[in-house]
């Protein structure tokens, strides 16, 4: 695995894109950048208001309108993996040695499967169906949680790579 | 300058700058990203209901995010008086920091206009048995809150790359 990982970091390093993102054209990284925390508060931001929903904050909420905006947080997902690639192009060999850029990844994995199995266990329907001030049953406020730690968890993992991995 | 040095100098901006404790830098630009997300990011949502997505969505129902709203820009308030401490010199004569600052003061006026429209005002949108049409003005104010708040976070990464947080920081 990790073999593959270093075969494809020096391909990938060893491209027009990698320059480009490493300083050959210096204003992509801080656009990445600013495009990255842009993508962070739509996708945390708009998940984060129906596990709190699920929670019991901002209880009148009625979910199943609410996930409309869902759509929104994917787009956020989708500008980070491609802003978050574009980091890595430019300077894959600071992040595969480093343990913190792992578990941000990992994090991310673990909070996908998290949303899935909010959708696939039949617990969303059951949520879509709230009326408003009408509690979350047990099993969504545990998915909810577990929602809210893994997202604010990837966040404390992207905001330590500089501090505990040495990237940036 | 003497009075930024000095506000830099101090304890708690050696501490923060200097430290290499992880609680204290490290811990605090994590915490304004968290409430970047609370603030911005929930308020970005808010707009884009009234922007006409998530039509469905009672709009008295979204009553309850304005507290959550509050706690992101708190924790945002009082972890980047911390930076500012830690940075002085150079954030307090940053064009971009100051750019970022307006924004946010714009971002904060928009959110209580917004607010008073939906809930305060004698002919309130959200009025109970209301119809849940959203006016031109307040899609006006939704449109302005998300460019606002586009606004800040694009000049709050800048500080490191443009003005004079670029030549002390070189970048990052």
């Amino acid at each position: 695995m990790m073999a593959w990982v270093e075969s494809f970091s020096h391909a990938l390093q060893s491209t027009r894109l990698s320059w480009a993102v490493a300083g050959g054209y210096p204003w992509i990284w801080p656009m990445c950048e600013t495009l990255h925390f842009i993508g962070m508060g739509l996708l945390v931001g708009i998940v984060g208001i129906l596990d709190l929903r699920m929670l019991g904050v901002a209880r009148e909420i009625v979910p199943g309108p609410l996930e409309r905006l869902i759509p929104w947080a994917i787009g956020g997902f989708i500008l980070n993996l491609v802003t978050g690639f574009l980091f890595f192009a430019g300077d894959p060999f600071q992040y595969i040695h480093n343990t913190v850029f792992w578990l941000k990844l990992l994090f991310i994995v673990l909070a996908g499967l998290n949303a899935l199995a909010f959708y696939v266990t039949g617990i969303a329907r059951r949520v879509d169906a709230l009326r408003p001030g009408e509690p979350a049953p047990p099993s969504a406020k545990f998915i909810a949680a577990t929602s809210l730690v893994l997202w604010i968890g990837v966040i404390y993992w992207g905001r330590m790579l500089p501090f505990l991995g040495g990237a940036f | 300058m003497d009075v930024l040095r000095a506000i830099e100098d101090s304890g708690i901006g050696i501490w923060v700058r200097e430290s290499g404790s992880l609680w204290s830098y490290p811990t605090i630009v994590f915490l304004h990203a968290v409430g970047l997300t609370f603030v911005a990011g929930v308020n970005a949502a808010v707009d884009l209901r009234l922007l006409g997505f998530a039509p469905r969505l009672p709009l008295a129902s979204m009553r309850g995010l304005f507290p959550v709203m509050w706690v992101g820009f708190w924790i945002n308030a009082l972890s980047g008086i911390a930076l500012l401490i830690a940075d002085a010199t150079t954030m307090m004569v940053s064009w971009v920091f100051w750019v970022k600052i307006a924004a946010i003061v714009l971002a904060v006026v928009t959110l209580a206009r917004i607010r008073y429209v939906l809930y305060l005002d004698p002919n309130a949108v959200a009025a109970p048995g209301g119809h849940d049409t959203v006016p031109p003005r307040l899609k006006m104010l939704a449109a302005a809150s998300l460019f606002l708040w586009f606004a800040a976070v694009t000049a709050g990464r800048l500080t490191a790359y443009l003005g004079a947080g670029a030549v002390a920081k070189g970048g990052h």
